[in-house]
């Protein structure tokens, strides 16, 4: 390959189209925001209704949704496998980022079966959501999503001192700031960008 | 579309990742100190923890002030490695960030952990004075679980993005033990913890900083 040597403005130029098109890629895959986002937030919302105003006993049975999200992902994820897109440095390291993120959601939730569903949950699920976005915030220069990864975070501290209820709003306001409202401010953005 | 937020094509991509790959290498300068500090600390906080446990004695004070005292050295070593860069690459930042989210995330971990066990001794206390012996589920048996998962997910992103392997089997390594914690007592949990901070980071930062002496000898003779 031709060692072309870049400008100091060249690089910056580069790395500013890198970060675009990954936010534009994160944007495209935005769909898998916010349909865990809403997933999430409708489980939470749900259980809290079913547990205090119905009083129904099974209320933890809403998280059951859970199993359209992963029917969801395994679907949108082949069918974008079979789209060939082109590769960039930071797409790829985000892609280890939600990997590594998709395996610590699953390790946690082999840790809390074990713990008890009904004990202090909710505040560890919102300081690995805080993370993933915090990161990819950051990593796309895109600031609600670093605001939202604090919020979650702050979410997740404050969640400890109240009760087990309460700890499922908490979640819900989590991940409406950190996925729902990022996702789509984000998707807004590149589509008036675009425009 | 503005300019900036041009479609790349797949040769400009690939182009783009060579680049980038080239400028990390000409100016990635973590030379493995912090991996290897980091994991030598929780491997002998672990260690002494577990010798606590296990011979019935006690430090005067608690072995896990030693990561706080660490951050100390954490902060020159950075301060000097920011000197020595030449060039703030992406990879560079994206490893910041990573790490700085993580250091957020274990601050915050040890937060909510003390928070549980602050609630949960005195229900545990009245259980033992109750029963007579103590309760079936103890918390404590949890707190190694919950760091495993944590040290696994910036350890892996690490190797995976920057292409080397001993930090990613590192990270995976960290989420076996963390699965295996879940079942074993105590004990087993200190042990676990100090074979994941051997293998995700001492073993990784000896690599790394063998690499990185290579590689300040190729440049110094280069340079003659």
């Amino acid at each position: 390959m031709d060692n072309q040597k870049f400008s100091p403005e060249e690089s910056l130029q580069l790395i500013q189209s890198m970060i675009n098109k990954t936010r534009q890629d994160m944007s495209d895959n935005g769909i898998y925001f916010l349909v865990w986002g809403w997933i999430t937030f409708i489980a939470c919302a749900g259980q809290f209704i079913l547990k205090n105003i119905y009083h129904y006993e099974k209320h933890y049975l809403v998280w059951n949704l859970i199993i359209l999200g992963i029917a969801f992902s395994i679907y949108q994820g082949i069918k974008d496998g079979k789209r060939q897109k082109a590769k960039t440095y930071i797409g790829e390291s985000m892609k280890y980022l939600w990997m590594g993120m998709g395996i610590s959601f699953f390790v946690l939730s082999m840790i809390l079966s074990k713990l008890g569903w009904g004990t202090v949950v909710f505040p560890f699920f919102m300081l690995l959501y805080g993370l993933g976005t915090f990161i990819s915030g950051n990593f796309i220069q895109f600031r609600p999503l670093i605001a939202g990864g604090i919020i979650a975070w702050i979410l997740a501290i404050t969640a400890v001192f109240v009760e087990y209820d309460y700890q499922i709003l908490f979640g819900a306001a989590a991940i409406l700031f950190s996925y729902i409202i990022p996702a789509y401010m984000l998707r807004h953005k590149n589509k008036y960008s675009t425009d | 579309m503005s300019p900036s937020e041009k479609k790349l094509t797949e040769k400009e991509s690939l182009e783009l990742i060579a680049t980038m790959i080239n400028k990390a290498k000409d100016s990635y300068y973590d030379t493995g100190i912090s991996a290897i500090m980091w994991g030598a600390v929780i491997a002998i906080c672990s260690i002494v923890k577990l010798s606590e446990i296990h011979f019935g004695y006690r430090l005067p004070f608690d072995i896990y002030l030693l990561t706080i005292i660490a951050i100390i050295p954490q902060i020159f070593i950075t301060i000097k490695e920011k000197k020595e860069r030449k060039v703030k690459s992406y990879d560079d930042t994206y490893m910041d960030y990573i790490w700085l989210g993580f250091g957020i995330c274990i601050f915050l971990l040890i937060f909510i952990v003390n928070s549980i066990f602050s609630s949960w001794e005195p229900v545990a206390a009245e259980y033992r004075q109750l029963t007579g012996h103590d309760s079936p589920f103890l918390f404590r048996e949890f707190i190694a679980p919950l760091f495993l998962l944590l040290y696994g997910l910036p350890t892996f992103i690490t190797g995976a993005a920057c292409k080397f392997k001993p930090m990613l089997w590192g990270g995976i390594f960290c989420w076996i033990c963390c699965l295996a914690s879940i079942y074993t007592t105590i004990k087993v949990d200190l042990l676990l913890t100090g074979a994941s901070a051997i293998m995700a980071w001492l073993i990784p930062g000896i690599l790394m900083e063998k690499e990185y002496r290579i590689y300040k000898r190729e440049q110094a003779s280069l340079d003659v």
